[in-house]
């Protein structure tokens, strides 16, 4: 199953920044991770960039924010990702 | 894991924001000497020098202090780019902020006018050059975050309120002109400009990342700072023309729309745990919430000295409390995040980094707490009940805040001995 879920959404700064962390450095070829959390977690994006991450982040059905995060240059995560991702609305912050 | 990815690009060195974080509780520690040691003829009105100077601790000593540390901190990270020259600019803004506010706040207590204007002198020269530069990245910032807006608007606020400061300090020289006004204007762009819409800001961003509770209503992060800051435009036309509508009313409601909303997410939270930061939190709600209704209805009561009880709840229940939680929270995180980056950037040092609740363990900040609330209850008792000795608050209210300033010096203390041991070791 090329997808990880991890729901930080009950856990307290800065635990959910350090599990994406952790758990993106762990993706296998293939695999993406689905993060899914209360807010939107502004401080993981410079690096998800800083460390060759893509992320696509959207309003979740059950989390108020999920985001979808897959290797530079894995086509098969990236694809499986954002065909899950286009199932939900793109993120605004309004 | 490795953490040194945990980028540290935005985050200012633990030298520039802590310094003021440790500072600030003195001067909650000198304000509660100051109506420990007071005559009864300091309480008398809220124009008296003494309870000029009182304020003037709480306002520019404890959350001017804390919020100009804190805003230095948070910029950068929220804006995702450091501020212009933050090393140099923090070093001097704080011996210039600190020197201003000691001087004006001495020259209220001794009613000493060249004291009054040296201290407002500096002040405004700090908050210019803090202004200038907080705004430039503010205004460079592309992000629409709630947050950022509240802080655009506060410290448009915060220059205000300088502003008309100065302006009544020049004009008289020295010699305050208390019932003026241009006093008025200048609380209530300090309060509520400055103070609450920049509270609000920022709950924002911390009220669900450490409280685990839902994000604020989306209509509520971008309408209240733009609307509570056009508001206090009109409240401050209205000497000027027809008061078209009560908007000083509307203010009130603003203030009270945020404080239930605050206590209805903190209802709501996820996971039910004990959380020091979130009992300061409610207190403070509850006290913003109550400093309205005096405000609103006091008049009805005889016998309550309601601008002094207005004042009590807005500022030490209100927003002492709302900082003082915070500061439990920015200030481990600050000591984690900067001993992780330093000892695994050195990459040999096999100790442990604590973590953020054994920075500043929950316990003592616990103990505080009850001093705190304990302090705030016979303060108020004391100015409703006549048998209550305002001492016994301002006793109490001492203690906290001494043991706010030894629980947060801990946490400097711990960095300093972990930096030291892994000095040694890799040696």
């Amino acid at each position: 199953m090329p997808e990880r879920v991890l729901d930080v959404s009950e856990l307290e700064a800065p635990e959910p920044l350090l599990r994406a962390i952790e758990t993106v450095q762990t993706l296998e070829p293939g695999e993406f991770l689905r993060f899914c959390h209360r807010m939107k977690p502004c401080h993981l994006y410079r690096f998800l960039d800083e460390n060759g991450f893509h992320a696509d982040t959207r309003h979740g059905n059950d989390y108020e924010c999920e985001v979808f995060i897959w290797r530079d240059g894995d086509e098969v995560a990236a694809g499986e990702a954002q065909e899950l991702a286009a199932e939900l609305r793109a993120w605004s912050e309004g | 894991m490795n953490y040194t990815a945990l980028s540290l690009n935005q985050t200012p060195p633990l030298s520039v924001p802590l310094p003021y974080f440790l500072a600030a509780p003195l001067f909650a520690a000198v304000a509660a000497m100051g109506l420990l040691f007071a005559g009864p003829e300091f309480l008398a009105s809220r124009w008296t020098p003494g309870m000029l100077a009182l304020t003037h601790l709480l306002t520019v000593g404890f959350l001017g202090t804390t919020m100009l540390g804190a805003m230095q901190q948070l910029v950068p990270v929220l804006v995702g780019v450091p501020l212009p020259s933050q090393r140099a600019v923090a070093y001097l803004l704080f011996p210039l902020w600190i020197a201003g506010a000691c001087l004006l706040i001495l020259g209220m207590g001794r009613a000493t006018p060249v004291m009054v204007q040296s201290g407002g002198a500096l002040l405004a020269l700090a908050v210019g050059v803090f202004v200038l530069l907080v705004g430039y990245s503010l205004w460079r910032s592309s992000s629409r975050h709630a947050t950022v807006r509240s802080m655009a608007l506060a410290i448009a606020a915060l220059a205000v309120t300088v502003s008309l400061a100065l302006y009544l300090i020049l004009s008289f020289s020295g010699q305050l002109p208390l019932a003026h006004p241009l006093t008025g204007l200048h609380i209530g762009w300090g309060s509520i400009g400055w103070v609450f819409i920049l509270l609000a800001g920022v709950a924002y961003q911390v009220v669900p990342m450490f409280q685990i509770t839902p994000e604020y209503p989306l209509t509520l992060r971008k309408w209240l700072a733009p609307a509570v800051w056009g508001i206090l435009v009109l409240w401050s036309l209205q000497g000027f023309f027809a008061p078209l509508i009560h908007s000083a009313w509307l203010l009130a409601a603003g203030l009270v729309v945020f404080a239930l909303q605050t206590l209805r997410l903190q209802a709501r939270r996820r996971r039910k745990l004990a959380d020091v930061t979130l009992d300061f939190w409610r207190l403070a709600m509850v006290s913003l919430t109550l400093s309205v209704l005096v405000w609103a209805f006091g008049q009805r009561f005889s016998g309550i000295p309601v601008e002094l009880l207005v004042g009590l709840l807005f500022f030490v229940g209100f927003a002492l409390s709302a900082v003082n939680g915070m500061l439990y929270k920015i200030v481990p995180f600050l000591i984690w995040l900067h001993l992780n980056n330093r000892l695994q950037q050195a990459g040999q040092w096999q100790g442990k980094v604590p973590n953020m609740k054994q920075v500043v363990p929950e316990r003592h900040a616990r103990w505080q707490f009850r001093l705190h609330v304990s302090a705030q209850f016979l303060l108020i008792a004391g100015l409703v009940i006549p048998v209550v000795p305002i001492q016994a608050g301002a006793a109490l209210w001492l203690l906290s805040s001494l043991a706010l300033g030894w629980n947060l010096t801990g946490a400097l203390r711990l960095y300093l001995r972990i930096a030291k041991e892994s000095r040694q070791a890799m040696a």
